[in-house]
């Protein structure tokens, strides 16, 4: 009886969204909106404008970059979510009502085949090497921060499993870990008030205008290099580390994830 | 110092630093950690007090980050109903204040930090969610706001605090899908995510279902934010087993965000100015006055203090939506001055429970009997919250009652004028039998006449508020006038 309900109820909910999937503008029409207003802008203007060649990566880093500031910020909310919610005390009080603490010996001797443990070792460098890359040349090709930093932490997860808990707990020092959990956000605000600072509003990118940028501008053509280039180096500077700071963020928040995760 | 042109990001990005830093602020030193919370709060109000002055003085303002031009970058657009940040940063620090012993006794000592991280992102993303010029921002702001309040909902370990968070983790996160998938709808017909050039847009789009699909879409899951009847059953669970200071925060401004949503979806949609919205003004009128009558009737039957005050938010949020459903002038002055004031006085109500909860370890009215006699002082401030929010004269609660009933008859709809005064007599009789066990009945327990009052750092909020209920009572006209030009800009040419 309740299937039945529901699924009355879905295809009730159902045929309006099918007849307005019907009246949306057609897939690949020149009068679509969604192509000839904000985005023509974009495809004429996003590379010279903005600094990457990957017009994506213009979109999210630059364009609309305080989304992504937004985004990165709801990531690192998911781990203090993770943490605020799952982390125990290891006192007596607070660990009373939990049926038994966790066998804390157990983990470290999960046995995991020699040969996983082996090729995993062996690939580990070239993973890491791997997401780099990702993270270093997302302006130019797909790829980029958000997808580096998956690479880094599945890593980092993939040696977990074979190393076991705590050898895998010193990628992450002590000391430095709340500062690389917060590292995606973290760069976005420097770079923000960097710009905000040198050239005039919050994520602004170093263009002509502005003292500071006039100033590095002035130094460039001191140097005897071109002042538009120099500047235009220093754009792609700003995105690399807005890139790198995702992925090292990134990174830190899905390994920290999994290590609470599993602990807990 | 108020032209200053950054205080509209500044407002964003301080709260945003402080909720990233405080774990790094906090290792090893947890008692830094809520002067830490609470200096970003205060450095956050600083910034609020100029973007008031400033929005009072020459009226909606806009901030183009990263310098691109409308609407290809994104604009933080401050306008009178964004002078919200003001009760958002006000409540948000006097909960961070009644936390300072508060959560130290009642949280795992672990979670701590990451308790502060969260409220300050809660904060920061109200913040964002009402200066926002942007869909999609706002949407990106909606999630760490939601996330956020998720999560406080289970910090504090108690049994069914996990179940209850979920079942509001699954309601919030539907209706964020839904929000995201409206906005979708708007960009495919309009192509942009800027809500002004969306508004200007619409007004030629021919496709007229997706706009429909997206308006519901929108009005739905902001309803569900909200907690409007029927689609509040997660609120009550939620609000009651939160800790104290994090109910305040998610009953006084979390559920308004909802509401606030709905404000600028109408923004969008009288802005278009081609759209009949009567059907979802009657929808809204219908549902508010039955979220009255039924948050009412539930709070009758409970026994348990904040479980009460859980239901009455629920009624509280049905006048709002009212207001706004019945889309007059007066109403939406109401609703919109009902959104301030209620944020006061519920906060008022749940920090003082939290703090007669915290002191005597009961939370039913039967067992709380005679407490009125152990903790007077906020006992009184309850008293104060229950006349507030029954309405009586010349609390906060009374003025914006008033004016949406004026707005009722304004619309020409009196019956619902009439309906919010029957909500008001339920509402009185569920906070009688609060104050009547309080003050005038045999205490079940004889040793609950030995508690004293909360230490400072809880008592001092809880005054604070309540001396606000008075005052915004009679200082009414200030909000009043404040937010007029706003409403009638809004209205435009429906304005009656």
């Amino acid at each position: 009886m309740k299937k039945l309900l529901v699924t009355a109820l879905l295809i009730v909910a159902g045929i309006p969204l099918l007849l307005m999937v019907a009246e949306l503008p057609p897939y690949g029409s020149a009068e679509n909106a969604t192509y000839t207003h904000v985005s023509a802008h974009y495809l004429e203007h996003a590379v010279e404008d903005a600094g990457a060649e990957n017009i994506v990566t213009d979109i999210i880093l630059n364009y609309r970059g305080f989304d992504t500031n937004g985004e990165v910020t709801v990531i690192f909310t998911a781990l203090a979510a993770v943490l605020a919610v799952l982390l125990l005390d290891r006192t007596p009080a607070a660990a009373g009502e939990e049926s038994a603490p966790a066998p804390a010996d157990e983990e470290s001797t999960q046995p995991v085949s020699i040969v996983v443990s082996f090729i995993v070792r062996l690939l580990a460098p070239f993973i890491a090497l791997f997401a780099l890359y990702v993270i270093l040349n997302g302006h130019a090709t797909p790829g980029g921060g958000f997808q580096g930093g998956t690479i880094l932490g599945a890593l980092a997860i993939a040696l977990t499993v074979v190393l076991g808990h705590k050898e895998a707990q010193r990628l992450l020092p002590e000391g430095l870990k709340p500062w690389l959990q917060a590292a995606a956000p973290l760069t976005f605000i420097v770079i923000g008030l960097a710009g905000l600072v040198s050239v005039g509003s919050y994520l602004e990118f170093p263009a002509v205008n502005g003292h500071v940028a006039s100033a590095v501008a002035t130094f460039f053509s001191n140097i005897g290099f071109p002042a538009a280039e120099g500047l235009s180096w220093v754009r792609a500077m700003w995105l690399l580390l807005l890139e790198f700071g995702i992925g090292i963020g990134g990174a830190a928040v899905i390994a920290s994830i999994f290590w609470t995760m599993e602990a807990e | 110092m108020v032209s200053w042109p950054h205080w509209l990001v500044t407002i964003i990005i301080v709260p945003l630093v402080g909720a990233v830093l405080t774990p790094v602020v906090g290792r090893g030193r947890p008692k830094v950690i809520p002067i830490w919370a609470l200096g970003i709060m205060t450095a956050t109000s600083l910034a609020a007090l100029m973007l008031i002055i400033r929005v009072a003085q020459e009226g909606p303002f806009s901030y183009l980050v990263g310098g691109w031009a409308r609407p290809y970058g994104i604009e933080l657009h401050f306008d009178e109903f964004s002078a919200s940040v003001g009760i958002i940063c006000l409540v948000g620090w006097l909960a961070l204040l009644f936390s300072y012993h508060y959560v130290a006794e009642t949280i795992p000592a672990r979670r701590v930090p990451y308790f502060y991280t969260l409220v300050l992102l809660n904060l920061t993303g109200m913040i964002g969610f009402v200066v926002t010029g942007d869909l999609f921002n706002l949407f990106v702001f909606l999630e760490i706001l939601s996330l956020s309040a998720y999560a406080l909902v289970a910090v504090s370990g108690e049994h069914i605090a996990e179940m209850a968070a979920f079942k509001y983790l699954v309601m919030g996160a539907v209706s964020s899908i839904v929000v995201l998938l409206s906005i979708g709808l708007l960009y495919s017909v309009t192509g942009s995510l800027n809500m002004a050039d969306i508004a200007s847009r619409l007004a030629g789009v021919e496709q007229r279902l997706p706009v429909m699909l997206a308006l519901a879409g929108l009005a739905m899951s902001f309803m569900v934010k909200a907690a409007l009847f029927p689609l509040h059953i997660w609120l009550p669970d939620a609000h009651s087993i939160a800790p104290s200071p994090v109910s305040a925060i998610l009953s006084g401004l979390v559920v308004k965000v909802g509401v606030f949503g709905l404000l600028r979806v109408y923004q969008i949609f009288y802005g278009a100015g081609t759209y009949d919205l009567t059907g979802l003004n009657t929808a809204l009128v219908w549902l508010g006055a039955i979220s009255i009558v039924m948050g009412a009737f539930f709070a009758i039957f409970q026994e348990d203090i904040k479980m009460m005050l859980a239901y009455s938010t629920i009624s509280n949020i049905g006048y709002i939506v009212m207001g706004l459903g019945l889309a007059s002038q007066y109403s939406l002055i109401g609703a919109t001055v009902h959104i301030f004031n209620h944020a006061l006085i519920k906060g008022t109500l749940f920090l003082a429970a939290g703090a007669i909860i915290h002191k005597t370890g009961y939370r039913t009215l039967t067992d709380l009997r005679g407490v009125g006699k152990a903790m007077p002082v906020t006992c009184m401030a309850v008293s104060i919250g229950a006349i507030s929010i029954v309405g009586i004269p010349p609390t906060a609660g009374f003025l914006c009652k008033w004016y949406i009933a004026l707005g009722a008859f304004q619309a020409g709809k009196p019956a619902f004028g009439i309906a919010l005064i029957f909500g008001a007599l339920f509402i009185f009789i569920y906070y009688i039998r609060m104050v009547n066990s309080f003050y005038f009945q045999k205490p079940t327990h004889p040793e609950i006449l030995e508690v004293g009052e909360a230490p400072l750092s809880m008592l001092i909020p809880i005054l604070v508020l309540a001396t606000l209920c008075l005052v915004m009572g009679i200082l009414g006209r200030i909000p009043i006038s404040f937010i007029e030009p706003a409403v009638i800009r809004m209205l435009g040419p429906f304005g009656g």
